[in-house]
């Protein structure tokens, strides 16, 4: 197996060839960009649970958004979910590809809209 | 804890809408399904512990310490090296005031450039798929 692991130090190892000045901290911060730049072709599939809040119809997923246990979801693309049944398994559900439905909630709290700043 | 709706993939829908997911449902406190003629889809009735499960494409786990692993495919790691260099030959033909320097430094910026794009980007996803086997149905040979 050609499987190995690959950190940071690996890399600094191969820049320093060519860069030997190169700072840890700003190698670390280009590797970041790397992998946010990766992370972007659809490299790493997650899955992530939420609860379910009664009469909440919006649910966050941006960048901040956690999941049940506290993790940060960064979500790129959603591409499938599944609603808990009443036996407790989980089935995926369709989604509306319409998002012009005649019911909007707007009243439950702050996760519905996104309001204009007061400043 | 279960929810009480017993068949989801017919009495739920969701849509994202921006940075937000909405969840929608026909089925009302009790259990039973909205048929009043309008507004019937509204928001679930109930909270759920871990009633959503959500699969997607994310981010791979950020670095923080020099000893951190790279939260990437084997294939791809080959993508960093490159996306790292070339910023940092982009850096040195900003700092370097020799023209030739300079040049050499833009062209090996634009070499690195070309093999994270082809590595991520073009050839990406003969990288990221785990199918194989064989993509056509072979006749019987009735001979």
């Amino acid at each position: 197996m050609a499987v190995h692991k690959l950190n940071v130090k690996n890399i600094l190892s191969m820049v320093r060839q060519v860069f030997p000045n190169v700072p840890e901290s700003y190698l670390i911060s280009l590797v970041n960009d790397a992998l946010v730049e990766i992370g972007v072709y659809s490299t790493k599939q997650i899955q992530a649970k939420i609860s379910t809040v009664a009469d909440q119809m919006f649910y966050k997923i941006g960048d901040d958004a956690e999941d049940s246990s506290g993790n940060k979801l960064e979500a790129n693309k959603i591409f499938r979910v599944d609603l808990m049944d009443s036996e407790g398994d989980y089935i995926q559900i369709p989604r509306l590809l319409d998002k012009n439905i005649l019911l909007m909630d707007a009243d439950s709290n702050e996760v519905a809209i996104t309001e204009p700043d007061s400043k | 804890m279960a929810s009480n709706i017993k068949y989801p993939d017919s009495s739920a829908r969701y849509f994202i809408q921006g940075d937000k997911l909405a969840l929608i449902t026909n089925i009302d406190t009790a259990g039973g399904i909205r048929t009043v003629p309008r507004k019937n889809f509204k928001a679930i009735s109930e909270s759920v512990t871990d009633g959503l499960l959500i699969h997607f494409y994310g981010d791979p786990n950020k670095v923080r310490t020099i000893n951190d692993d790279i939260d990437l495919d084997n294939s791809l790691h080959k993508a960093v090296v490159d996306f790292v260099k070339k910023c940092l030959y982009m850096d040195k033909a900003g700092r370097v005031l020799e023209p030739g320097i300079v040049q050499t430094a833009m062209q090996m910026a634009a070499m690195h450039e070309k093999n994270f794009k082809d590595s991520v980007a073009r050839f990406g996803m003969r990288k990221r798929n785990k199918t194989g086997g064989t993509r056509a149905v072979v006749p019987v040979n009735f001979r």
